[in-house]
């Protein structure tokens, strides 16, 4: 359709420049800073050709030497930046920079085509950074923009206008989206990735994880809440609150426990030298199973955890089993082990039931329940010995402890003073201000310090239900670390020395602790309508981003399976699938076919007679153009083929009587005679 | 018959002026659809003689009221003037008060008196301290313009233009009818000596035909889709109006009289086209102004 000595001019080349440059800002965020540059550079210079006619490189060889050299510029900078390793990250920098230089030297129609499919490439890389609804949104933008390109280089006015271009883009978007649809949903999905995936794969998944893991370890003093296989006491003086989501949960039934029952089990502290608590050695817990009696009623739930880089599942305490179709197995200590690695977002479910007893026959690690560093803490051990003497058994004990915590002002902080020294001893007669792992630390030392067996679980506490989905998430924020003492005939019992110090934190939540202004913008908490209705849009697009999240990013294996049985799919194998999604392919490109059979086909029969009139006249190389009136055509057509002058004069007098005077059915026969004897020959 | 009648006329005034087929059609054209014609050309191509001689031939009373800047809208409109026999205002109506008029050189005149000549387009009558006169029936319209970079001219506002349904141009005669101009007979005596081909109630009687000619379905898609480009394809500042619509359908419905036919075919729209929508849209981008009505046609398919 296009004219041979067609070359895009700078309307077309400022088309495909506004979505490019939407398609590569996601980059200038996700790369060093630059790719950005270089790109914007490259794309400077050629809006500069198009408004003040800067020259291009193939105006001159010097232009072109430097063109190249900047090319070349950008392969040593993407060796020295990203090394020797092909990857995500060199490749996306690589594509992003080379397609600006691209775009510089576009000349013929050929370049613009390289260029608007590049593009679409562009695209994609953008999906290895993040999937969230809005990178989604922005690159169907970009995409219907690429696609409105091409209409534009290829539309038979050249002077069609932008808005009819984007138009027709978006039509045609639209008319792929049904393929789009079989594709995502049928295409055999593969546990794990088809390919080897490159080194740096995982690395925006293992960054923020570092973060958290430091929670005990960061020299400067300030940890990001989260769970780590550790904690140090003391050292953190400044807990920041993150939003990031931790894992969501949806009940079953929507029976959900009550807020202070909502304790997620996460990994289990045996092991302190003072300061840091660390987990009991793989061989000591992995023997066997926990004893588990439960009572009481059960919830079950699917659990949606987000990756974490470890091993550990978190569960309610206490699950009555592992989780059937997720490959892990339970620690005696309770923990809950993954086979592998979290790295992508699972699910898995379980059920749990609240009232339970553990390991009450016994438990073979109670010497680690008991084990304090030699020649530690010794104020602390004074006062155990000193309570001990006050009280007849265990229980007192115990009580007599929390009842230390809760009567002396003991303060909960989020930003408690550094410790040194003698951290627990501190902690006990000095500072008396922290957060939960001091208050589980110093509990337990002062367990241990009176013969009873104690250990620190950590995980979370808590969560934020949204009345929309009722999916209740639980954020970083969330975390939390308690006490399990082990008596006899009772087994382990939590004891969540926290809440004997601020029981807000266990009923509440974390946010019961935190001003109002960082959930919803501060002037709005001014206004309660408006807050109420602030909080109603944050729990719908919560609610939408969790289905999101697990329906389409995590669309894998497993929720297909379950998609399409519930579609009727029996035992859905991949072999099904493709058989499944061949036939819908197919079936939708025969729709495709027929709608636009029947588009040409006019609903009015005298126009399709004439279009068949047409068509014959077309083998002659007479073409009636869109704008041609029946009767134009017709002296065009007279003049071409003088012997068939009378035959043309009659089939376009019946057309136009029919079409633009009165409908007569006598006519329309007529004309369908007329236009079925006429075989014009050469 | 309605066409002979038309023949006869167009045959008259094509005498006259030599060489304008189809501006005077589109001007026969214009008349029978009862609207109004606007003009638009160099001085001395014609513009004058072809309203005289479209009055004279259709039969019209016809008046000629030269535009300067200084004119007042009394001078159009007429004046009530004190008469001592009779002791009291006596209205003297204007030049208006015809049944074709000629606006010569419109663009010369200030706003104010242009309006007030516009006004009277619009609702037939005159109002001048409080008693409303009617105009004549039947009231056109013909106003020429100079072309707008000539000095000394206040140009006609949009809202004004659209009161015009064609805007035609003459433009210089060809070779053959300039030498036959230059060697007959001079046109003013000619014009005398023209006779009316139809009188005034003929011509009701003609813009009735005109307006009975059919217009199908299919045509009536067309000029939608013609309207609709105009809105929507972002060449022109504004689309085409609904009155620029209808006009162009009451335009195509007398050009397919003039034509013998009882109903519109869609080249009918496209030959009265170019002088309907010509001075009502305005393009964004003027680089190739001269045939961008022929790339209008070309745009919209005829369904």
């Amino acid at each position: 359709m296009t004219k041979p000595d067609f070359s895009p001019d700078h309307h077309h080349i400022n088309s495909l420049i506004v979505a490019l440059l939407l398609g590569a800002i996601p980059h200038f965020i996700y790369q060093p800073f630059w790719v950005g540059l270089m790109f914007v550079v490259m794309i400077s210079w050629r809006l500069l050709h198009s408004y003040r006619g800067w020259p291009l490189p193939a105006a001159s060889r010097w232009l072109k030497v430097l063109h190249n050299g900047g090319a070349a510029l950008t392969i040593v900078l993407i060796f020295t930046q990203f090394g020797l390793t092909i990857g995500r990250d060199s490749g996306a920098a690589l594509l992003t920079i080379m397609l600006a230089f691209k775009v510089v030297e576009i000349r013929s129609l050929r370049d613009y085509y390289v260029s608007c499919f590049l593009g679409f490439f562009l695209v994609i890389t953008n999906f290895f950074y993040s999937e969230s609804l809005m990178m989604v949104v922005l690159m169907f933008a970009v995409i219907i923009l690429l696609t409105s390109c091409l209409v534009s280089v290829n539309s038979s006015h050249d002077v069609q206008g932008i808005k009819q271009r984007l138009r027709l883009a978006l039509k045609m978007v639209f008319q792929a989206m049904p393929v789009m649809l079989f594709l995502f949903l049928l295409f055999p999905r593969i546990p794990g990735p088809i390919w080897g995936l490159p080194k740096d794969a995982n690395s925006a998944v293992t960054t923020t994880m570092t973060e958290q893991i430091t929670l005990g370890e960061i020299p400067s003093g300030t940890g990001t809440s989260g769970i780590s296989d550790s904690i140090q006491m003391g050292k953190i003086s400044q807990l920041i609150l993150s939003d990031e989501t931790a894992f969501r949960v949806q009940f079953e039934n929507d029976t959900i426990p009550p807020s202070s029952q909502l304790y997620w089990r996460g990994p289990v502290l045996w092991h302190t030298d003072g300061t840091v608590w660390s987990p009991l050695a793989p061989k000591h817990v992995n023997k066997q199973s926990p004893q588990i009696t439960h009572s009481g009623s059960q919830f079950s739930y699917s659990m949606t955890l987000e990756p974490h880089n470890k091993r550990w599942l978190f569960a309610l305490d206490f699950p009555t089993q592992k989780p059937t179709s997720f490959p892990s197995y339970l620690s005696s200590d309770g923990r809950l082990n993954s086979q592998s690695k979290i790295k992508n977002r699972s699910q898995y479910a379980l059920s749990s039931s609240t009232d339970y007893r553990f390991n009450a026959e016994g438990d073979n690690n109670l010497w680690a329940a008991l084990q304090l560093p030699k020649d530690k803490h010794p104020q602390t051990l004074a006062l155990a010995e000193k309570w001990q003497q006050e009280t007849n058994n265990k229980r007192d004990y115990i009580d007599r402890v929390l009842r230390f915590f809760n009567t002396q002002n003991f303060v909960y902080s989020l930003t408690p003073p550094q410790l040194s020294g003698d951290i627990v001893d501190m902690f006990l007669f000095d500072s008396r201000e922290g957060f939960c792992e001091h208050y589980a630390a110093s509990f337990t030392v002062l367990m241990r310090a009176a013969d009873i067996p104690a250990r620190i679980v950590t995980g979370y506490q808590g969560g934020d239900l949204n009345p929309v989905d009722n999916v209740l998430t639980v954020r970083q924020r969330d975390a939390h670390a308690w006490t399990e003492v082990w008596l006899k005939d009772q087994g382990w019992i939590r004891i969540d020395p926290t809440s004997a110090v601020s029981s807000q934190r266990v009923e509440q939540g974390i946010s019961g602790l935190l001003p109002n202004e960082r959930n919803s913008p501060r002037i709005l908490s001014q206004s309660d309508a408006l807050t109420q209705l602030w909080q109603h849009m944050e729990n719908n697009w919560d609610a939408f981003n969790n289905s999101w999240d697990i329906w389409v990013v995590g669309y894998g294996p497993q929720i297909q399976k379950q998609v399409l049985s519930k579609l009727g799919m029996n035992n859905p194998d991949w072999k099904k699938m493709t058989i499944w999604l061949a036939s819908l392919l197919l079936l939708s490109g025969l729709v495709m076919v027929l709608a636009s059979l029947y588009r040409r086909r006019d609903s009015d029969p005298a126009v399709a007679l004439y279009q068949t009139f047409c068509r014959k006249m077309a083998k002659f190389g007479l073409t009636k153009h869109d704008y041609e009136g029946p009767h134009d055509f017709a002296l065009r057509a007279q003049y071409a083929l003088p012997d068939y002058q009378l035959q043309i004069h009659q089939i376009t007098t019946l057309y136009s009587h029919i079409r633009y005077r009165h409908e007569q059915p006598l006519l329309l026969e007529e004309l369908a005679q007329k236009v079925k004897a006429f075989r014009p020959q050469k | 018959m309605p066409q002979t009648q038309l023949s006869a006329i167009l045959a008259s005034i094509n005498d006259i002026i030599l060489g304008k087929n189809h501006p005077i059609k589109l001007a026969l054209t214009c008349l029978l659809a009862k609207g109004h014609l606007l003009i638009e050309d160099l001085p001395g191509v014609g513009k004058t003689t072809l309203a005289h001689t479209l009055a004279s031939a259709l039969g019209l009373s016809f008046q000629r009221i030269q535009f300067t800047s200084d004119m007042l809208p009394a001078d159009i409109i007429g004046v009530s003037v004190y008469e001592r026999d009779s002791n009291r205002f006596n209205f003297h109506p204007g030049p208006i008060f015809t049944q074709l008029i000629l606006a010569d050189e419109v663009n010369r005149a200030s706003p104010r008196t242009q309006s007030a000549l516009l006004e009277a387009m619009e609702e037939q009558q005159v109002t001048v301290e409080g008693e409303t006169y009617n105009l004549s029936s039947p009231f056109f319209v013909v106003a020429t313009q100079n072309p707008m970079n000539q000095i000394g001219t206040f140009p006609l506002p949009e809202s004004q233009l659209d009161r015009f349904l064609m805007r035609i141009e003459l433009g210089y005669p060809d070779a053959k009818a300039e030498r036959a101009l230059l060697l007959g007979e001079d046109r003013r005596s000619l014009l005398q000596k023209l006779e009316a081909v139809i009188s005034a109630d003929q011509l009701e009687a003609l813009q009735q035909a005109a307006a009975q000619v059919h217009v199908s379905t299919a045509l009536v898609d067309y000029v939608q889709r013609i309207l609709t480009h105009t809105r929507d394809s972002g060449h022109y500042h504004t689309g085409l109006s609904p009155r620029a619509g209808l006009g162009l359908i009451h335009a195509a419905r007398a050009w397919a009289l003039i034509e013998n036919r009882d109903h519109v075919l869609p080249e009918d729209i496209q030959a009265v086209l170019p002088s309907i929508v010509a001075h009502r849209l305005q393009r964004r981008d003027d680089d190739n102004a001269k045939d961008w009505v022929e790339q209008l046609i070309h745009q919209v398919p005829i369904p």
